[in-house]
């Protein structure tokens, strides 16, 4: 129950990650909207290896505890990581297109960038 | 033209709304019956000597994954500091006058999460923790300082030459560990030390190293960001 219920709140946050990026104008809007679909994508995989009652992987007591699979977990740790390091160089060239143009507008850049080009 | 980019929206959000419809619909997930995970379960902690079966699949099964991903992070810092180093210093933005609230927080709580930043890092092969979550935890003690006192001021105490062989020099460490086994004639990425007693301070072989090590090059990593980017974007 508990990992379908995971699923369907990742595939709704996928959804509203993928609209933000495609409708939203303002670059650090978009970002952010990437982060929740990079978010979503942990949140379905860590469900995806849930159990009904299940611990953490660390052991402490019985050996035959109802521990969740770990393996999904191990990885979801590399994807925060690259992540957030990914995010860091993208406001980076955030920064440097706002420098240049003096505005986060998508459409704006791209107008300015048309413009630049015919002159 | 307006219309069409009407059209466009709605057209988009129905094919957004129905990919994420028909994936709920037909989702049906049956467990394996020779699970995976529950294979590391049964063998890791007599192998490994991690009670942290999660940081035992990361830093001794699948080392070669996070090695990869420690080599990301580094390209990640690389590229801030590249972009932002060559990048013309704004003028100087007037600096806001210092808050007594956010200096005496910055006193009070600057020593617990750093300690609690060593803390996880050291203890990753035995509870939550390891050095990825550490070091974030003790460059966010940083970033609370920078935030009280100035970018500028909390990187004048570092000396940035010394700071940037470190972090190379980490780098290097982590990534040369793991082919330290060849000297002693055994075959690469296999334990160096023996495991120990699961649950013990020291066990978990060649875990803890790795998790120090890890943490010390995510914390200098985080460092930078958080300094080139207060840096270039005026003082808080």
């Amino acid at each position: 129950m508990l990992m379908i219920a995971g699923v369907i709140v990742a595939v709704i946050l996928f959804g509203i990650g993928l609209l933000g990026m495609i409708f939203r104008r303002d670059l650090i809007i978009k970002l952010l909207s990437l982060g929740l679909v990079n978010g979503s994508v942990m949140l379905c995989l860590v469900s995806l290896g849930s159990r009904a009652n299940g611990i953490a992987p660390i052991i402490r007591g019985p050996e035959n505890a109802n521990y969740v699979n770990p393996l999904p977990q191990a990885l979801v740790l590399s994807a925060i990581v690259i992540n957030f390091a990914i995010l860091a160089l993208a406001l980076v060239f955030v920064m440097l297109l706002v420098e240049h143009y003096h505005s986060t507008d998508s459409q704006r850049i791209e107008h300015e960038i048309k413009r630049e080009r015919e002159l | 033209m307006r219309y069409r980019r009407i059209g466009l929206i709605v057209y988009a959000t129905i094919l957004v709304c129905c990919f994420c419809g028909l994936v709920i619909a037909f989702f049906s997930y049956q467990e394996p019956t020779r699970e995976l995970g529950a294979i590391y379960l049964s063998r890791a902690p007599s192998e490994t000597g991690a009670a942290n079966i999660v940081s035992a699949i990361y830093l001794n099964y699948r080392l070669y994954d996070t090695l990869f991903e420690i080599l990301i992070f580094s390209v990640a810092v690389l590229g801030v500091r590249f972009y932002l180093s060559d990048y013309r210093e704004k003028e100087i933005v007037e600096k806001i006058p210092e808050s007594q609230i956010v200096r005496t927080s910055a006193d009070l709580f600057f020593p617990p999460i750093f300690l609690i930043g060593i803390y996880l890092t050291l203890s990753g092969h035995l509870s939550p923790g390891g050095g990825f979550s550490g070091g974030v935890v003790a460059g966010t003690a940083l970033l609370l300082c920078a935030v009280a006192l100035g970018a500028n001021t909390v990187g004048k105490r570092f000396h940035e030459p010394t700071l940037r062989w470190l972090e190379w020099g980490v780098l290097l460490v982590v990534l040369s560990l793991p082919l330290l086994p060849i000297v002693v004639g055994r075959l690469p990425f296999t334990a160096l030390l023996p495991p120990g007693t699961m649950g013990k301070v020291i066990s978990g072989g060649s875990i803890p190293i790795d998790n120090l090590l890890i943490g010390i090059r995510v914390f200098i990593g985080t460092w930078v960001i958080i300094h080139y980017f207060m840096r270039h974007r005026g003082e808080v």
